[in-house]
């Protein structure tokens, strides 16, 4: 049961932070090479994928961390507590992405509004997204610090 | 104080590496590659090239970290007459590791077929000087060579689940072999 519960929640912890190294090692400088109009679209269907996916990587995690707890974890305080901000915090830039920031990225034009207006709305938002998506990164990154810290081993709660 | 900095790093180097081939394979699969639908083939294509070309680059530096920050932490944290003693043969954690490194090895191999065979297959530029049914023939052997990345691919991304499967169970336990 725990060496299962360790085996799920290291590899939820590695599609999440693979995903999120991915986007940033290998989709933004991809960006350069697509036509804009394509990027947008790119971005739309690929943004939505990832939000699923790494909400679905988020709650797995929770679901097993709580569950190794319960087994019998017995992780420092300290620890426990780090990784939870990490999680927390993880769960509300996802979710402010996918929320807010992603569909503001593709807005439509509103009455009243001219094309450079909605130029710049789309323009800030993906800005805000771009600043979102490095921060969740350096997250992700810390909370496999955490995780790794005292004893050096794998990066579940199972160390 | 030394080898507990030492096995730290070398366990967040180890998850950093597995973390970049496992999740970097699935993001692959399941976010860039559905997306290509939305954009013109010839795009399309150009996309993939461009990915599989940046993509290559992670696969190759996860594989070269994976054996040297798994060694640096194996001689950091464990006993190490599992491997002087022939307890690699004869206990469930050294059989579990033999089979991590055999699993690794087949990921390298199939990354080599993938980097050096196919890949330039996929590169070629189909050309007219041979007359039409050699460009038919050469399209046919990129289409071939297509199928078989993608064969590859998700080979690879099975044998690189068990080798996680693998790792988990010898860092929660001593290995399920």
């Amino acid at each position: 049961m725990r060496d299962g519960l360790g085996y799920l929640f290291t590899l939820e912890w590695a599609v999440y932070v693979g995903g999120a190294l991915f986007m940033e090692l290998v989709w933004r400088p991809l960006q350069r090479h697509v036509p804009p109009q394509q990027t947008g679209v790119l971005c739309n269907s690929m943004g939505r994928r990832y939000r699923w996916l790494a909400l679905a990587c988020l709650v797995a995690m929770a679901a097993t961390g709580a569950a190794w707890q319960l087994d019998g974890g017995g992780l420092a305080a300290w620890r426990a507590g780090g990784l939870a901000a990490a999680w927390g915090s993880l769960v509300a830039l996802v979710a402010g992405m996918g929320l807010l920031v992603h569909p503001r990225s593709h807005a439509r034009l509103q009455p009243g509004e001219d094309r450079a207006a909605l130029r710049r709305r789309r323009q800030r938002a993906i800005k805000v997204m771009d600043v979102m998506l490095r921060a969740e990164l350096a997250v992700a990154l810390l909370g496999a610090l955490v995780a790794v810290w005292p004893h050096g081993s794998a990066p579940g709660p199972a160390i | 104080m030394t080898a507990t900095w030492v096995s730290v790093l070398a366990a967040y180097l180890h998850l950093l590496a597995v973390a970049t081939y496992v999740g970097g394979s699935i993001a692959m699969e399941l976010i860039l590659g559905p997306a290509q639908r939305f954009v013109p083939p010839a795009q399309a294509q150009i996309l993939a090239q461009k990915s599989a070309d940046r993509f290559l680059v992670l696969v190759w530096s996860s594989l070269a970290l994976l054996p040297a920050s798994g060694m640096l932490l194996f001689f950091s944290l464990s006993d190490q007459s599992l491997v002087t003693s022939g307890g690699i043969f004869s206990t469930g954690a050294g059989r579990t590791l033999l089979a991590m490194m055999a699993l690794w090895a087949v990921l390298v191999a199939n990354g080599a077929v993938i980097t050096f065979v196919l890949r330039p297959r996929l590169a070629s530029r189909t050309s007219a000087s041979g007359g039409r049914a050699a460009a038919g023939a050469q399209l046919q052997a990129m289409s071939r060579a297509a199928t078989w990345v993608s064969r590859l691919t998700r080979v690879d991304l099975v044998v690189a689940l068990v080798v996680v499967l693998l790792g988990a169970s010898l860092a929660y336990g001593n290995g399920i072999l």
